[in-house]
């Protein structure tokens, strides 16, 4: 009885599939072509939908005979929680994510168009009384690194930045700490969780469960001291831009958010920002999995036509050809690395799960009188 | 069919009513250009901006208004999906800790921001040295402490201003790095009481509480908003000194929130876009004193160049309820409330029965998170004053500082007894209440303690007996005394009169006559 019900709602869902693909057709998207366009329907990680709604990028589409939907959801929703029948194609920020579609819905052949580090971005004053600690130092390859492991010394204290020699610049009470977005909701938080995993296990990728519950102890703290999370990248970022050093001295973000403002130029980075790495730093491999044949086109094209690496490249993100994201680096100056060396790769899907539900209790045992 | 379409439609329009809160709001209309938001009272001052919205964005706002945790808890509770579109408080961080809440909303938009801090008269803040705009919570702390100033505040269980500032003033005096957990919050309550023992004002909403500290001359300060303290000014019309606390705040951002029940995501999408062009930044700024979001449009001087370090907020709801509960019981200073309740003939049947459940309430019957925080209070002093053609006698119930479940069913077996007969003398039973209230057991004594004394008529019909509305008002003034009456319209309210008698007494009007009496009750809570 339940198969059939499941069977029912799927045709029902199907009907409007197509009912949506004739009603797409009619109305033609950007570009003023008369041809008709075939609508692909995605559910992706927000901070790639300004690119999705790029004018520039629905008229290249147009031009393949696609039209592109997008709604957003969380990395980790779309692997657990959304239902992905009404779309043709997931596109989360990470691999794990990724791979864990792919094998629920015995996908054989994924897309990773673009990626982008994960990256730190901060202040000249925070740089200063960070490097005078021996937190932050130059890598020798043309920019500075966060040190995760004497970093997670200083949160293992519970350092305040009132408590740091020097510093005469940032004479907050407050604990120093990154900005993350909630870990529970948001990959951008998850992939930090990736990288200081692996450096409270000793420099090596978290693969057991022993490993996991040893190291929640040390990077759990890293997220629940922290107070109140949001749970959009975006978020926390605007705060950064617009309120600055007080609200957000460091925040936990994805390369492209910052080098995507500098490459647009506009006055949004001021003089005194600065984009730093942590080190180790993981990649955020955005990987697209096509659930329906006519998505696999939509990333065939981001992963193969030159024409989307150059789009991409603008929102600040790093495709396959390097030279792509060099190039715009070059031609607008900005003050961004061509390449990291000291990058780690993430747990595997169900470890990342297993470290983020084990953070996750240590938020609801809170919710009891801890005396 | 028809009818049950009809039906569906007409019962629509009956819930979209009810969460209108007190009842003022019509329903909000729905068509493909209209987006239905939920709102804070706070962002009122927008209204003007908005209206602007249809022309420029093509996106018709229709805004209702509601108290915070009340919203917080509708929209968790799903009672906003299908009625609104979105929502729009000054911060969704109470929202986002509520169990399941995250998963009613989608996209969030910050708009813009505002930090709450202390605005003081500029006379007082010489004398305490902190005419540079600079000083901290723990001086702050330590000047109300010996009460060298006083000032006022939102309720924090009622408005966001209130909680912000709460939670901003506990996490700098608990002097813990990270965010407040229940540990630090029994912590740092000893000298949470010493800073709230300077507090003479209290408030519902910012608004009343603006207009309130404007007719007061007693009252040196506000804790407040930012955009609200640029634009206020003291009784005798000087502007305040802002006192930005250097070891931290608590921000407002404002995020228009898309509720992932709605089909109108591209409608929200042009508002949203609409808002945060940098004219309209400009705008927001100029005519509400609130500072961009965007990077694009820098603050003007107004704002000042400090930097503003941001205090943690708690992540867990429990400590957030927790900091809420102490403020209530243990912290603020305890009130005097005397409630005038009409037991006339007219009140049989469900008229007595609503006030019975409305009273029981307020006794903790109302399981909600709002519920709680509006019940009567630890250390509070309640007195019942039932009136019909005579006033009845006073009952007068003091809830002990702990374990106050016995008082409180006390109250509860009061209300239950009540029952309806005889004529309507609301201004024998009004005079009463003020004389209760100001001397007799429990009564306040001089002026100086009434601070958090008011009173609550609740009546259903017109003056037929004993003294006049003229009687009482030639009484009022012979009394010189500035304690509010918070009337509820119910039934058959004469509605100019009652008007009356909460402008002649500086309290407000809340309307029953839609919306639950229980509703009216617990807003009325967020006043005393």
């Amino acid at each position: 009885m339940k198969r059939w019900i499941g069977v029912g709602l799927a045709l029902v869902l199907g009907a409007v599939v197509v009912l949506a693909l004739v009603l797409g057709n009619g109305e033609d998207g950007s570009g003023g072509e008369q041809r008709t366009l075939t609508t692909v329907r995605g559910v992706i990680g927000s901070e790639k939908k300004p690119f999705f709604d790029d004018p520039a990028v629905r008229a290249a589409f147009a031009r393949h005979g696609l039209r592109v939907e997008v709604d957003t959801a969380g990395s980790r929703e779309i692997a657990t929680t959304v239902d992905l029948r009404p779309y043709d194609f997931a596109f989360p920020s990470s691999v794990p994510a990724a791979e864990k579609i792919r094998q629920a819905h015995k996908i054989a052949r994924t897309y990773s168009p673009f990626y982008s580090p994960m990256a730190v971005a901060t202040f000249q004053p925070i740089v200063d009384v960070l490097a005078k600690a021996g937190v932050v130092h130059d890598s020798g390859a043309g920019y500075q690194v966060l040190d995760l492991r004497r970093f997670l010394d200083l949160v293992a204290k519970g350092t305040r930045w009132d408590a740091l020699p020097g510093n005469a610049s940032y004479r907050a009470r407050k604990r120093v700490l990154l900005t993350t977005t909630d870990v529970r909701t948001s990959n951008s938080a998850a992939m930090y969780l990736a990288a200081t995993s692996y450096v409270a296990n000793g420099d090596d990728v978290v693969t057991s469960r022993a490993q996991v519950a040893e190291v929640a102890r040390t990077v759990a703290p890293l997220f629940l001291d922290q107070g109140y999370s949001e749970s959009s990248t975006e978020a926390p970022f605007e705060d950064y831009l617009a309120l600055g050093i007080g609200k957000t001295p460091m925040v936990v973000i994805y390369e492209a958010q910052y080098a995507a403002r500098l490459f647009a130029g506009g006055g949004a980075i001021r003089p005194d920002m600065r984009l730093i790495y942590p080190a180790p730093t993981v990649l955020s491999k955005h990987t697209l999995v096509p659930l329906t044949d006519r998505a696999a086109e939509v990333g065939r094209l981001l992963q193969e036509d030159p024409e989307f690496a150059r789009l991409a490249a603008r929102y600040g993100f790093r495709t396959a050809d390097p030279k792509v994201f060099a190039d715009l680096v070059a031609t607008t100056k900005a003050p961004v690395p061509a390449s990291l060396v000291d990058v780690v790769e993430p747990p595997a899907y169900d470890r990342l799960e297993e470290l983020i539900s084990t953070v996750e209790q240590r938020y609801l045992a809170g919710a009891k009188p801890s005396s | 069919m028809r009818r049950a379409i009809a039906a569906a439609a007409a019962l629509l329009l009956a819930l979209t009513a009810a969460c209108g809160g007190n009842g003022e709001d019509a329903p909000p209309e729905d068509g493909p250009d209209v987006l239905r938001v939920l709102a804070g009272s706070e962002i009122k001052d927008l209204e003007p901006l908005l209206a602007k919205a249809a022309g420029a964005a093509g996106v018709k706002v229709s805004l209702s208004y509601t108290g915070t945790l009340d919203g917080a808890e509708q929209v968790a509770n799903g009672g906003a999906d299908g009625h609104y579109d979105a929502v729009w408080f000054s911060s969704n961080r109470y929202l986002s800790l509520i169990d399941g809440a995250n998963a009613r909303l989608s996209t969030q938009t910050k708009i813009m921001v505002s930090p709450v801090v202390l605005g003081l008269s500029r006379a007082k803040a010489r004398e305490l040295g902190w005419d540079t705009g600079r000083a901290t919570w723990s001086d702050i702390a330590e000047a109300a402490r010996r009460h060298r100033f006083t000032f006022g505040m939102t309720n924090p269980a009622s408005s966001n201003s209130g909680f912000s500032a709460l939670v901003g003033v506990a996490a700098a005096l608990s002097d813990a790095g990270e965010a407040l957990d229940q540990a630090q919050i029994t912590a740092v309550t000893p000298r949470l009481t010493g800073f709230f023992s300077a507090q003479t004002l209290t408030a519902g909403s910012s608004g009343w509480l603006a207009d309130a500290f404007r007719r007061r001359t007693d009252v040196d300060g506000l804790i407040n908003y930012e955009s609200v303290l640029l634009g206020l000014r003291t009784a005798s019309g000087e502007p305040l000194t802002l006192v930005y606390p250097g070891d931290g705040v608590v921000t407002a951002d404002y995020p228009l929130t898309l509720l992932a029940s709605s089909p109108k995501k591209e409608l929200y999408g042009k508002l949203a876009a609409w808002l945060r062009t940098p004219g309209v930044q400009r705008e927001i700024m100029t005519t509400t004193a609130r500072r961009p979001i965007v990077p694009e449009v820098r603050p003007d001087s107004r704002f000042g160049t400090a930097p503003l370090l941001e205090l943690p907020f708690p992540n867990r709801r429990s400590a957030a309820d927790a900091l809420i509960d102490a403020y209530l019981n243990q912290v603020r200073r305890p009130s005097r409330t005397v409630f005038v309740l009409d037991t006339s003939g007219s009140m049989e049947g469900d008229r007595i029965d609503a006030l019975k459940q409305a009273l029981a309430a307020l006794t903790g019957t109302d399981a909600s998170a709002s519920g709680q925080f509006s019940r009567f209070r630890n250390r509070e002093t309640v007195t019942m004053l039932p009136f019909n053609t005579g006033a009845g006698p006073a009952s007068t119930f003091t809830v002990p500082d702990r374990d106050p479940a016995a008082v409180l069913n006390r109250i509860r077996a009061y209300g239950d007894g009540l029952t309806a007969r005889g004529g309507t003398a609301i201004y024998d039973g009004l005079r009463d209440a003020y004389e209760t209230a100001r001397g007799g057991p429990g009564g306040s004594g001089g002026t100086g303690g009434e601070d958090f004394t008011s009173v609550v008529l609740m009546t259903d019909g017109e003056n037929t007996d004993g003294s006049s509305y003229e009687d009482f008002a030639g009484f009022y003034r012979a009394l010189g005394t500035r304690i509010p009456t918070f009337v509820v319209l119910f039934g058959d309210s004469d509605v100019s009169e009652m008007r009356q008698v909460a402008t002649l007494t500086g309290g407000a009007v809340f309307d029953a006559r839609q919306a639950s009496l229980a509703s009216a009750f617990k807003e009325i809570r967020g006043y005393q």
